[in-house]
Formats: C-alpha cells, structure tokens, sequence
C-alpha cells in the first residue's frame, strides 16, 4: 500500500520545483520591472493631453487613456513601484520586527513576554483594516503613513509565529546541550534558532504579501494612502470608478494589474509553504 | 471512512437547507400580510396611492454650510428654498429679473424707505396667517443672527400695518429687493420655532425630520397658497460620492438627482430618465491668500496661476462641455458680464517669463523654481462635493507645473475650517452662485471687499472700496452696471482671484417625474407642480 503513496509525492515534488520556478520568476520579474518602471513607460505617467482624454485602447495607448489624457499603461506601470515596493517594504518590515519581537519574548519571558503578548492581543481583537483606517487617519494621508498603519496592526502575526517557534525550539535537547557547552545568549539565537524558525516565517510573510498589496490598495482607494496625481493602483481605481460604466478600460487598468501581482505573489507563497513542508521532504 | 461521508453529506444538506431559506425568506413576506388582518389591508392599499420620491442631492451637507433647513443659519436657506419649505419677497424670472412671490408688490417711496405689499391668504406650515408683523418679525431675527443678511440690506427699521410691511435703509439700497430674494430671506414664523433646525415657512412642502448630512423628510403642505402639492412624502438623500449617486440613481434608489458628476451623464442620457440644464452664474473660482505667509502674496505668482491654468481645455474635456470658460467674475448673460472685462488667457510661456522676471528660477534643476530659498509651492485647497472641482485641482496642478510651480492638493469636505487658517492655503478653489440676486454688488460684499464676510485671503484693495461706496449709493442699473464692470477689472488686475468656468446646472430625474427643473439661479428646486407618475 505504501508505495504509490510514495510515487505521488515524486510528481508532486516535481510539479512543485517547476512551480517554484515560473512563479519565482513571475514575482522576480515583477519586481525588477517595478524597480526599473521609469524607463519601461512608453510616455510620462504625469503628462496630461485632454486633447486626448478618455481615448480608448489602441496601439499607441494600450490600456486607453484617463480623463486628463494620460497614457494609462504608463501609469499602471508607474503605479507599480509605489504598489510593489511600498507592499515589500511594509512585509519586510514587520517580518523583521515582528520576528525580533517573538523571539525577544519567548526567549526571556517573565514579565516582558505577558506586557508584549498582551499588547499583540490588543492589536488582534481590532479589526485590521478599520484600525489602519483609524492610524491613517490619524496621521494624514500619503504612502508613507498608510505603511505605518498597516505595520501597526501587522506585527503581531509575525511576533506570534515567531515567539510559538522559538518555545519549541528552546526546549529541544540540542540548544540545552549548546547552552550547557557555554554559548552564548545572542549567539544561540543567531546560529541556531533564527535558521530554525525562519522557514514558517517566511511561509508567513510571502503568504502575506498579496494581502498587504490588498489592503495596502484598498487604503489608497479610500484616500488614505497615495495622493493624486502620483500613480498608485488603488488610489487610481478610487479615481476613475466614476467612469466604470462609461469608460471602463480606465478602471479595469489598474484592477487587472492589482489582480495579476496579487495571484502571483499568493501563488508564490503558495508553492513556498509546499516546498518547506517536511511532509515534501526533498 | 462512512462515518466521514455521513458528516459530509449531513453538513452539504444543512447548507443546502440553509441557502434555500436565505432565499426564500424574502418572497414569503410579501404575499402574507395582506392575509393577516384587514386593517393592515388597508395601510397596505392607502400606502399604495401614496406618492413618494426621494431626491439624492451632493451638496444638501455641512461642508457646503447646509446644516438644516433654517434660513438664518449660514447657507442652510438654500436648502430651505430649494427642497419648498420656504419661499421669498421676490422671485426671480429666468432672466434673473424680479417678480412678486410673497410680495404683490412694492414701491420705493423715497432713496431710503421701502413699502411692500404682502400676498393675501398665505398661510405658514404652522397655521399662523403671513402678515407684515409676522414677515418684521422674521427679517429681525434674521438681521439679529446672519452676518451677511446684516450687510447686505442695512435695514434701520420695519414698520408692519396689515399686509404693508415698511423697511427704512440707514443708507441708500438700491438693490434691497434683490438681497430679499437670497435664500436667506426665506419667510418662516419665527414664533415656530427652530427646534432641530426645522423651520416653518410658507411652502409647499414641510420639514417633518432632519439628519444633518443624511436625510430631510418632507410631507406636503396641504394648505399651500399656491394649489395642492402632488407628492405625499419627500425625502432628500445626501449622498456626496457622485459614483454613488449615479448608482442610486440607476438602481431606483432615487428617483431625482442635483449635483451629478458631469462624467456620468452618458449613463442618463436616454429616454428612462430626463436632464434638465440650465446656464447658471455658478462659477469655479480660485481665491488668492494675500496673506504675508503665502506665496500668492508676490503678484507676481498670482499672475502667473492665471495665466497657467487651462480654462478651455478644463470645460471641453473634464466638464465635457457642461460649461463656459470664465472671464471675469460674470457670464456674458449680464450686463456687466462676459467680455466686458479682460483677463489673463492660458499662457504657459508668457506665465514662466512673468516669473522669470520676478525672480523665480529653478536652480536646482528639479523642475520647479525657487526665490531666495524658497520652493514655489502652491497649496491648492478644494473640496470634493461639487465633483469637479478635485478635476480642476488636478488639471491645474499638471499645468502649472509646467510653468515651474509645484501645486500641492488638499481636498477636503473639512475646507470650512481649514481656510480659516491664513497658513493652510495659499488657492482656494470653490464653486459659487455669482449673480444669484441678479444684481453684481452681492459678490463683491460677500468675496471681494476688504469688510467682505467670505474675504478670508484678506484680499485690500482701495479702489475696490471705493468703488463699492459708490456702487451702494447708485440706483440706476446702466451705472451699476458700469461700475461692476470697474470693479470686476481691478479685481482681475491684482488677479485676486482667477475665474475657471462657468457651469450649466442640471437635473437629472427619471422619466416619470415630472416638472423636476433646474433655474438659472439655482436656487428652486422642488415647487408645487413637481409629480411622479
């Protein structure tokens, strides 16, 4: 009975390397081409022509124009560095500090881990997205602010994750044994839990990113994050809804490119979570 | 393994089940309350025959200083007036020429001494009859209370014997009856009340219930002088998102529109729904912030904004053509308007050599200029319940960005304060009734004069003053049109402000309404004869 089981697993871990490698590639194009969007636009994303606004895709504007006659294709490609980077800066950034976080905490414990813990609690009982809107608020408008609120009501995810797998991981016989041969605190966490726990951290923030993209997105949309007149996707989307009905290639721009990064990017993490299962062990 | 397809199948049935109820809950209702009792057979039938329309408006709000229906509160008379509760003295024609409405007549027995004769048999909403005690009484109060009413009419005194009201000017008025026909002159009994700022006025509707921002519920005034209203109940949705409007047009949810986004026209230009248009004095204008803290205090800059901002292209593609280029402070439909005045054309070269000259010049290569350290940035505040004024921001912001100034956008429902503080703004960009008394001195009080009540850019021109001193004291309506035209050309020559364009105000109802009708002072909205079918 045992061995087709093991069989699947085989095709399993093949289709598993492949997909690995065209949705790598996907979200690494992704980013490159976020990272050199000012050269890959065909006009400025800021230049108005209403001589030809609202004009409807075609070979010299693909994805139409907006209202102020804007090439949208440029400024979906523009809008891609604020989306993009702003997402990966946000994951990023409270992958690391949510990470230092949990493992702060669960290493000393005490009285620091339940002050900590108990914050992170807080946190989890708002929803996320009325709370980022509360931050945002708060803070005014504009991306960098709209990466505080969503850092503010992330981190606890990660400080969770984190400080569940640094428990496990202290109490196992190998960190005793190098604990007893004198090593030190810092160095411990460093060479030996850090490498240890980093997989499900990872599994977490990649999952992440599609939903950071989201809210991020949906933040702009309602006016808190991005600013007219610089690109951004979902505060475009906010822009031209009122031209939905009339002309939709307007709105549909911006949305299908939300769309398209925010599959690959789950699809990515997806397929990184299988590949650091154990149960596909290579 | 059964045991796990047994809890499959058993929770896909409960699903099932529960999906199917979701479903049907709804269409059950209906059919059975007419079964329970006769009574409610009844409520059902007579609810049936009665007529009700909601009418979605974007600007029925208090960040356009709406804050209820009670004409002495800031700019709430326009509300007043336009959903029916009140009406004024004088009405004006679409010509914008006065004509009696509550008043049958008046004199102007001497320069400084009115008598008005009321309308008989009018009643307000609470029972009481209109006469000229009861009109005295209400314009006292409103003397008492509103800043701009105090101004405009300088009343010394009121003299009420039957239906003759006499009002005595401490100066010479000359256009007193116009200022009467404001929405702020809206008759209401005072001795009513302003509980929740519900009025009673003499319209065809009254107000029955008031959210600020939300809703205004209105019934019909059975007693209306002028014949029966046709609609039972009204209601008046604010609702400031033109998207949403346009979709709660679409969906029924109202049946009547003011204040749509000119973009979704196209979506009602058939024939399930009727646009009603008119060419208003209603007019997108910039103020300037002479404050010393703002850049716009450098002539300099200001002129250059005039010069930069593309006023043709702006009413030909993002009003779609729902409008007129401005010139000067009023459309050519006036005497004293249109190209009676010069004002400065969209030049973008001749704009950067004015700054040029000034002074300002890009030293740092990033495109936008400097003076003596100091960035060109204007900050450019607006607010979004008239839908294309965030447009205008916007339009301006590209092209005068070409000239070398950087415009920085706030857009905010909130700009009622935020212009109060000299250092949060350097254009205010806002929409207006310019002429809505159809007479020109109303705007340069309200905006323009240094004592003006909305001069918050504390804009101080002498000759502008002077000017004005004159124009209040002339009764002859040529010279008052001579001297509209002096004083709009001072205000452009120190481009004080900057005119965009000029808007056709429309209506937009679906086909059944009838009589839903825009006015070229944008002030009637819903009259007696407005119907649904």
């Amino acid at each position: 009975m045992r061995e087709p089981t093991v069989r699947k697993q085989n095709i399993h871990h093949n289709h598993l390397k492949t997909r690995l490698i065209i949705f790598g590639t996907l979200a690494i194009l992704l980013v490159v081409c976020s990272f050199f969007s000012e050269y890959l636009c065909p006009y400025d994303p800021y230049l108005q022509d209403l001589g030809n606004a609202k004009a409807a895709p075609s070979l010299a504007h693909l994805f139409g124009t907006d209202r102020y006659g804007r090439d949208m294709l440029s400024r979906v490609i523009a809008g891609s560095r604020t989306s993009i980077y702003s997402t990966l800066l946000l994951v990023g950034f409270i992958t690391v500090f949510g990470t230092i976080a949990g493992i702060v905490c669960a290493w000393n414990g005490g009285r620091l881990d339940s002050v900590v813990m108990r914050i992170s609690d807080m946190f989890l009982a708002f929803p996320g997205l009325v709370f980022a809107l509360a931050v945002a608020a708060v803070l005014g408008g504009g991306v960098q602010n709209a990466i505080i609120a969503l850092a503010a009501i992330s981190w606890p995810k990660y400080a969770r994750v984190a400080r569940s797998q640094t428990l496990a991981q202290k109490e196992t016989v190998y960190i005793r044994a190098a604990r007893l041969s004198g090593c030190s605190s810092s160095k411990l966490i460093i060479k030996h839990i850090l490498p240890n726990i980093f997989g499900p951290v990872l599994v977490t923030a990649m999952l992440d990113i599609g939903t950071m993209m989201m809210e991020l997105a949906g933040l702009s949309f309602l006016g808190l994050g991005a600013k007219p007149p610089v690109p951004e996707w979902g505060s475009m989307l906010s822009d031209t809804r009122n031209l939905l009905a009339t002309h939709p290639w307007v709105t549909l721009a911006p949305g299908f490119a939300i769309f398209v990064s925010v599959m690959i990017f789950n699809l990515l993490g997806d397929t990184v979570r299988d590949w650091l299962d154990p149960r596909n062990a290579r | 393994m059964k045991l796990k397809k047994l809890y499959a199948i058993a929770l896909s049935v409960c699903l099932g089940i529960s999906l199917l109820t979701g479903c049907g809950g709804q269409k059950q209702e209906g059919p059975e309350k007419p079964d329970t009792s006769a009574a409610s057979a009844a409520a059902a039938e007579q609810s049936e025959e009665k007529k009700t329309l909601v009418i979605g408006d974007t600007t029925f709000n208090a960040s356009n200083e709406e804050y209820d229906v009670n004409p002495h509160n800031a700019y709430s008379g326009w509300a007043c007036i336009r959903y029916g509760v009140g009406e004024t003295l004088i009405k004006y024609s679409d010509e914008m020429e006065i004509q009696p409405w509550l008043a049958s007549e008046w004199e102007n027995v001497d320069e400084l001494t009115w008598k008005i004769t009321l309308r008989d048999g009018v009643k307000f909403s609470s029972g009481r009859d209109m006469d000229a005690a009861a009109v005295k009484q209400c314009l006292e109060h409103l003397l008492e209370v509103h800043d701009r009413a105090q101004k405009d009419t300088k009343i010394a005194s009121m003299e009420a014997d039957g239906q003759v009201l006499t009002i005595k000017t401490s100066e010479p008025k000359p256009a007193l009856l116009n200022y009467l026909g404001d929405p702020y002159g809206c008759i209401i009994d005072v001795d009513a009340g302003f509980e929740n700022g519900i009025v009673a006025g003499t319209g065809p509707y009254v107000a029955v219930e008031l959210k600020t921002d939300d809703h205004l519920t209105l019934v019909k005034n059975e007693n209306y002088w002028g014949g029966t209203p046709h609609i039972d109940e009204l209601t008046i949705r604010t609702i400031t998102d033109g998207n949403t409007l346009a979709n709660a047009l679409l969906s029924g949810e109202v049946q009547a529109a003011y204040g749509m986004a000119y973009e979704s026209y196209p979506l009602f230009q058939n024939d399930d729904y009727r646009i009603s248009q008119i060419a208003t004095s209603r007019c997108f204008f910039g103020k300037m912030n002479f404050d010393a803290s703002s850049v716009c205090k450098d002539p300099a800059v200001r002129k250059a904004i005039a010069m930069g901002i593309d006023k043709e292209g702006f009413v030909a593609v993002l009003l779609d053509g729902n409008g007129y280029p401005a010139n000067g402070t009023f459309p050519s439909g006036f005497a004293f308007g249109g190209d009676k005045v010069t004002a400065e054309s969209y030049d973008p070269e001749g704009a950067k050599k004015v700054l040029e000259d000034a002074g300002w010049t890009d030293s740092d290569g990033d495109g936008i200029r400097e003076k003596d350290g100091q960035k060109l940035t204007v900050k450019w505040l607006t607010y979004p319940s008239r839908q294309e004024l965030p447009l205008l921001a916007e339009s301006a912001q590209a092209t005068l960005k070409e000239i070398g100034i950087e415009v920085d956008v706030n857009c905010t429902a909130d700009h009622i304060e935020a212009v109060k503080e000299p250092t949060a703004w350097d254009v205010y960009a806002m929409a207006n009734v310019q002429c809505p008394t159809g007479d020109p001195e109303y705007w340069f009080t309200v905006f323009a004069t240094s004592d003006a009540t909305k001069n918050q850019g504390k804009y101080n021109s002498a000759k502008l003053d002077e000017l004005e001193a004159k124009m209040s004291q002339t009764f002859d309506p040529d010279q008052r049109a001579e001297l509209a035209i002096e004083m709009q050309q001072t205000v452009l020559d120190d481009h004080a402000f900057v005119y965009c364009s000029f808007l056709k105000m429309s209506m937009i109802s679906r086909a059944n309404v009838s009589n839903y009708t825009s006015h070229a002072c944008d002030y009637y909205q819903v009259t007696a004869d407005l119907d649904i079918q």
